[in-house]
């Protein structure tokens, strides 16, 4: 035998050979760190949503800030009696006792220009007041001279940079005023058409009152001649001495305090002036004397404060449905140390600077809060507000103008202004009420979240009411009662069910049933008795049939059967409503004193809420087509994953079906079902269009399942397109977003944590 | 026959009527998604089905005229009871009325009427009635009397040759259309958009100029161009008047059923037939006719008429951006959640919170994209490439690109947690036996994992894009609109306009219902839509769940 040849020995393998490619390992090192760092980036940018929306609505809830600009001497050391500002806040001017305006340049410190509004040196002004939304001056001398000034501001443009320059024209007012004889107060109301100017004078000691109607006629070529259209003497109707006098802006309303600390209130209609109300504001308090009195803007709140330094604020308001609108007091706000020294209303929003010595404070009235106050080194005399809310100019006593930096974005809101009850100007108690956008200058935006709320409660009940039953009985039967096929079919439809898009639930809610369903209320309500009934007497029948027949059909397709009784039942509901209309909701119309058998009419005469064609109950149903498949599906998870082993036991110990299911099976499923219910609330909560599609949107408190609502997410869709960036508007709107977000968030957290636990559960069972 | 259950051993089981009980609720579900999907079916395709037209003669003495004439013709739309609230009912007969739909809205005023039925005399389908549609007022119900050219005898109805004559001259009016809408469109709207260029350039010379820069040379030759491109303009204008004298030349001359004559050029009309003499396969041709041109065309006469293909466009192209925004965002989350992450209380946690939001409203997303991706993202791009143009936004303002992110980021939480179902999925082996290969962990994870949870990841992103298809809430926020005839995608750089706004076919139905002048004439329309958008999301649905049983089969078997 030859040797063997041994086979060449291998090469020992080279240690490269089991490296692994430098280019995986980069591969590999790469994207595990790309995925780690991406899919937390991401997950935190999910969860970021939160943060943002927070972010976005933190602001509303700060208070104003004011910064100091500058510190401005006044020029000389005359005494200075009103304080007013531009627009922009770099020329404020004030009015001296000699009946001229200094005009203070904030951009050129130092540059005063005086204004003399008498051509005489040696008048003195006892009477004057300054309204800063119409920017005019009204003055009254110890002679007896009365004068309107309008001042401007007109803005130069001229070596390269911009400049205000004063423009300041007067007008003599008719001679209403007794000459010699000091003016005490003066005032002045234009409505456009409408002029009414009021007076006080003194006359040896005792005070006459007087006011005049003017009117203007407006021509094609602009304002026309000015006439006296009537005179007023009231001089007989007032007591004693006046403190204050006020004719508000649409000139019909004059309003004096008395020395005495009363209050009257004359109303114009026409060509007659008629004492209206007399009240004393501060009747209650150890000085009753009225220290302020002035208009907050719109001029239907006035501003009074006493001596004690009590600030109060009383409203025009019908007190009951009927009858004339009369002041009644509204709000409080925290006592000033002493009598209020100053008082500045804005031109913007309701809001007004007060205060007495050194104190200064920044209120809203519409919330009744402070929003901002401070304490200087030195008593303060007068304030002024410009008309971008921006500016705050102050002149202390030792004749120093002082301007500050107002920021103070979102004055009109609160807590209080999002969940309490607020008192708005013209309501005659405290409301919950959202109205965020209105017609004039002067309204408020009415932010409360209350309605909105309840509404989305009112929506996600009725939903409930429908789709509770129906999901749970449908999930019931078919985890426990029809044979295995049938789930096959039943879970893929429910799950398109879930999907279908919710506008075409809305659009058919509202335009194919709601008008469908709005005569036919009588019938639903027949259907709603008829159906459960049928299927119970047919149970009954069922189970009363001789065994050989029963046999027949397999256990579990009863609902076939059930499905055309069903549908007649149903059938005839609907034919037999208006017989049932006729039977029972009769009601005799007030129109026409015909008796009618009309469920519309029917319902508002018998329970007093309206009947609206886009209600509750059709949202409530379509909403169905939303929630239904939702808790049907984890209600159906939670039964039919009880455990086999309890099924049997309860089966072979000889428990019906029912008894079985009823009693074993739902307890144990509980918890899922649960949280199948809390999942499909969150779904009700949230939904969008066939709210915004199937309800009037009408921001109600009532649980009227007849009348429409307004949810907190149709609300945003309402509204946000149209809110201004960064305005109140846009963040409460942030706001109900939030609301919405955390509920939904909540509630689908306790559901799946509930689902875990039922989870570890059935592992021990 | 199953085995004998306790229930057939005792005559009668406790509770049994209640068994029956349940069974309602599951009747009730059925028989509500069933309805719905029928009710939508049906009046969606009635709105392409040609109904015959009815001519009613009113009786002589009792009944209300219709413009001083008894007989007035068009289609049934619905027969209702009238509502007699009265306890005393008349009787039965008188009880009914019927809403037609008249057409000739420019000379009615009113496209629908009501008639009660005692009012009628006689009712019959006359014969040569022709249903024309317009370019606006919607159609015409009328008989042909003759066809109006200027210069030539015009042609009488009773003519062989007339009907083809007719349809003749709507295909030339048809063709010239297309020519000045190419005129108009394209070739004006590319001069305009070169004139909007120099317009801008112009400004930023100006900002030059006023900086102090001599710009003089470059700003005459931008007047120069501009010039140029008037009188070009000029040029295509005219030709564009010419076009449209055209359409107005040849004249129509018809009877209403009313008695009354009328006018109508040729180059308004679009299509027609002659609803009583068609067939039962011709009028299924004229149904194919109006459900093709439904699904091209572009809305007409405030979306009350015409087709919806910019808004399956938009519709399209926003899911598809959506998808491509969605998909590696879920996939990269799922596969550090379920792949990565220590599996601990705060990945629990995480999982929790990620499952949770695909519950919260998507208004609120919509909100969130209003908020952050417009204002906040968009405003930031503006100051940064687009400053010539503000305060007009480009994209600070709601747009393709923004709705589509802000809906990818409401899916995102879908598409998560069915890929993390799907891996999770992947047998524990199976990775194991990638890795005892010597494969490193992405390489398992790219060859083995991901190929294998590939079908449950695409049944959540067939789930995303059917929800995202859908909803409307959160675009209404972000950059949807009503009509929008240019397409987000065309022809012109850069090809795709992200921040062009779109069509949806969802807001395309809550604006027809809601938002339009005349909703009984719309109610047609918005059920068509509604159909095809239903369609499109269920095909979608069922798709993915046809691959999830599949997947579910899969995995049954243990292939591993």
């Amino acid at each position: 035998m030859p040797e063997a040849v041994l086979p060449p020995p291998t090469r020992a393998p080279l240690p490269q050979r089991y490296e692994t490619a430098r280019s995986t390992l980069w591969w590999d090192r790469f994207m595990n760190r790309f995925i780690t760092v991406g899919g937390v980036a991401i997950i935190t940018v999910v969860l970021g949503i939160f943060v943002f929306i927070l972010w976005q609505v933190l602001p509303l809830f700060r208070g104003a800030t004011v910064q100091t600009l500058q510190v401005v001497p006044a020029s000389d050391t005359a005494e200075y009696l009103a304080l007013g500002l531009d627009e922009y806040g770099e020329m404020p001017f004030l009015l001296d006792r000699r009946g001229r305006l200094h005009f203070v340049e904030l951009n050129r410190p130092g540059q005063h220009r005086v204004h003399p509004l008498f051509p005489e040196d040696n008048v003195e002004v006892t009477a004057w007041r300054y309204h800063p939304g119409r920017q005019e001056l009204l003055c009254g001398t110890r002679d007896g001279r009365l004068e309107r000034i309008e001042i401007r501001y007109r803005t130069v443009h001229g070596g390269g940079e911009r400049r205000l320059d004063p423009d300041v024209q007067v007008q003599l007012l008719p001679a209403l005023a007794r000459p010699g004889h000091p003016v005490r107060a003066v005032d002045y109301g234009d409505s456009g058409t409408d002029k009414l100017v009021a007076l006080a004078q003194e006359v040896e000691g005792r005070f006459e009152v007087r006011a005049a109607l003017l009117t203007q006629t407006r021509g094609l070529l602009g304002a026309g001649q000015v006439r006296v259209e009537a005179t007023f003497d009231l001089t007989d109707q007032v007591p004693g001495r006046l403190t204050h006098l006020l004719v508000n802006r649409m000139a019909d309303a004059i309003l004096m305090a008395t020395a005495e600390g009363e209050i009257l209130y004359f109303h114009r209609e026409g060509r007659a002036l008629r004492l209206r109300q007399r009240f004393r504001p501060f009747k209650d308090c150890l000085r009753t004397e009225i220290v302020l009195m002035d208009f907050l803007l719109g001029d239907v709140t006035l501003v009074l404060g006493n001596a004690e330094g009590r600030v109060r604020l009383y409203s025009l308001f019908r007190p009951g449905a009927e009858g004339d609108r009369v002041f009644g007091r509204t709000k409080q706000f925290p006592d000033l140390a002493g009598p209020p020294a100053f008082y500045c209303a804005s031109q913007r929003n309701k809001a007004f600077v007060i205060g007495q010595g050194a104190e200064v404070r920044l209120c809203y009235a519409t919330t009744e809060k402070v929003r901002w106050h401070t304490d200087l080194e030195v008593p303060v005399q007068l304030a002024a507000l410009n008309s971008k809310y921006d500016r705050l100019v102050l002149l202390d006593a030792q004749q120093n103008l002082r301007v500050y930096r107002l920021e103070d974005p979102h004055p009109e809101a609160s807590w209080r202004a999002f969940f309490g009850r607020v008192w708005y100007e013209g309501a005659d108690r405290p409301r919950f009420e959202w109205q965020s956008t209105g017609g004039s200058d002067a309204f408020e935006p009415k932010l409360s979240m209350v309605p909105l709320m309840v509404g989305t409660l009112k929506g996600t009940f009725y939903a409930m009411l429908f789709a509770v039953p129906v999901a749970l009985l449908a999930a019931l039967y078919v985890s426990q009662f029809a044979p295995p096929e049938f789930r096959g079919v039943v879970k893929p439809t429910m799950e398109v069910m879930a999907s279908l898009p919710s506008v075409v639930l809305g659009f058919l809610g509202a335009l194919w049933l709601a008008p469908r369903l709005e005569t036919r209320v009588p019938s639903v309500l027949l259907i709603l008795v008829l159906v459960p009934l049928a299927a119970l007497a047919m149970g009954a029948l069922w189970s009363r049939l001789p065994v050989v027949w029963r046999a027949r059909v397999r256990p579990g397709y009863e609902f076939l059967a059930l499905v055309p009784v069903l549908g007649l039942v149903g059938l005839a509901g609907w034919m037999w409503g208006p017989v049932l209309e006729r039977w029972l909701f009769v009601v005799t119309d007030p129109a026409t004193g015909e008796r009618v058998a009309d469920f519309r009419l029917w319902w508002p005469a018998f329970t007093g809420a309206d009947f609206q064609q886009r209600n509750s109950v059709v949202v409530g149903f379509v909403m169905g087509f939303a929630v239904i498949p939702i808790i049907f599906t984890l209600a159906e998870d939670a039964l039919s994953n009880v455990p086999a082993t309890l099924r049997s036991g309860s089966l072979a110990l000889g428990a019906s079906r029912w008894q079985t299911a009823l009693y074993i099976v739902l307890p144990t499923a509980s918890a899922g079902i649960f949280s199948a219910l809390m999942v499909g609330l969150g779904r009700a909560v949230g939904e969008t269009m066939i709210v915004v599609m199937a309800t009037g949107n009408t921001p109600i408190l009532s649980f009227n399942p007849f009348s429409g609502m307004r949810t907190l997410s149709a609300n945003l869709a309402v509204e946000l397109p149209e809110a201004p960036h960064h305005s109140t508007l846009y963040r409460t709107l942030f706001l109900g977003a939030l609301l919405l977000f955390v509920f939904t968030f909540v509630i689908n957290t306790v559901a799946e944590i509930l689902r875990q636990r039922l989870r570890d559960r059935f592992k021990t069972l | 026959m199953q085995g004998r259950g306790p229930w057939q051993e005792r005559v009668r089981a406790p509770g049994e009527p209640w068994v029956w009980f349940t069974a309602v609720g599951l009747t009730v579900g059925l028989v509500m998604i069933l309805g719905l999907l029928g009710l939508v079916l049906v009046q969606g395709l009635k709105a392409f089905w040609p109904r015959r037209v009815v001519e009613i003669t009113l009786k002589a003495d009792t009944s209300p005229q219709f413009r001083g004439s008894r007989v007035l013709a068009g289609e049934r739309v619905l027969e209702r009871r009238k509502r007699h609230p009265a306890v005393e009912v008349a009787g039965p007969s008188e009880d009914r009325e019927w809403q037609l739909f008249l057409g000739n809205k420019d000379v009615y005023g009113q496209a629908f009427r009501f008639v009660d039925v005692a009012d009628v005399e006689r009712v019959r389908m006359p014969s040569g009635l022709l249903r024309l549609e317009r370019t606006e007022y919607g159609p015409l119900l009328a008989y042909p009397v003759a066809l109006e050219s200027p210069g030539a005898e015009p042609l009488p109805a009773e003519h062989p040759a007339f009907l083809a004559t007719l349809q003749q001259r709507i295909e030339e009016a048809h063709q010239r259309r297309g020519e000045i809408r190419r005129l108009e469109k394209k070739e004006i709207g590319e001069l305009n958009r070169q004139l909007e260029k120099l317009h801008w350039r112009l400004r930023a010379l100006e900002r030059r100029q006023a900086g102090g820069g001599d710009v003089s040379a470059e700003l005459a030759g931008i007047r120069q161009r501009q010039r140029e491109l008037e009188a070009a303009y000029e040029t295509l204008a005219a030709r564009a008047r010419e076009l449209r004298a055209a359409q107005e030349r040849d004249r129509l001359v018809c009877r209403l059923p009313t008695g009354e004559e009328h006018r109508v050029p040729v180059g308004r009309l679009l299509s027609f037939y002659a609803p009583n003499d068609l067939g039962w396969f011709g009028r299924l041709q004229v149904f194919a006719t109006r459900l093709r041109e439904f699904l091209t065309q572009e809305p007409r006469e405030a979306n009350t008429e015409g087709g919806i293909f910019p808004a399956i466009f938009g519709t399209f192209v926003m899911t598809v951006l959506m998808s491509l925004a969605v998909t590696p965002l879920g996939v990269v989350a799922a596969l550090y959640l379920r792949e990565y992450a220590r599996q601990g209380w705060l990945t629990r946690a995480v999982r929790i919170a990620v499952n949770n939001l695909a519950g919260v409203p998507s208004i609120v997303f919509g909100v969130f994209g209003l908020g952050f991706f417009v204002y906040v993202l968009g405003g930031q791009v503006d100051r940064l490439f687009f400053a010539e143009r503000l305060p007009t936004p480009t994209f600070g303002t709601g747009g393709l690109l923004w709705a589509s992110l802000t809906l990818a980021l409401m899916t995102v939480p879908v598409v998560i947690v069915a890929t993390e179902e799907a891996l999770a999925a992947v047998p524990r082996s199976t990775r194991e036996g990638s890795l005892a290969c010597g494969a490193s962990q992405w390489q398992t994870i790219q060859r083995v994992v991901l190929p294998a949870a590939a079908p449950g990841i695409l049944t959540g992103l067939i789930l995303a894009m059917a929800r995202g298809a859908g909803e409307v809430a959160p675009l209404m926020l972000v950059g949807v609109v009503k009509l929008a005839p240019e397409l987000p995608i065309n022809t012109t750089f850069p090809y795709v306009h992200l921040d062009q706004k779109f069509m949806h076919l969802g807001f395309h139905i809550y604006d027809l219902g809601f938002q339009s002048p005349d909703s009984d004439a719309a109610q047609p329309m918005v059920f068509a839509t509604t159909l095809f958008l239903l369609a499109l999301v269920v095909v979608l649905n069922l798709t993915a769940i046809g691959l999830r049983n599949h997947l579910r089969r899969k995995y049954a078997s243990g292939a591993f």
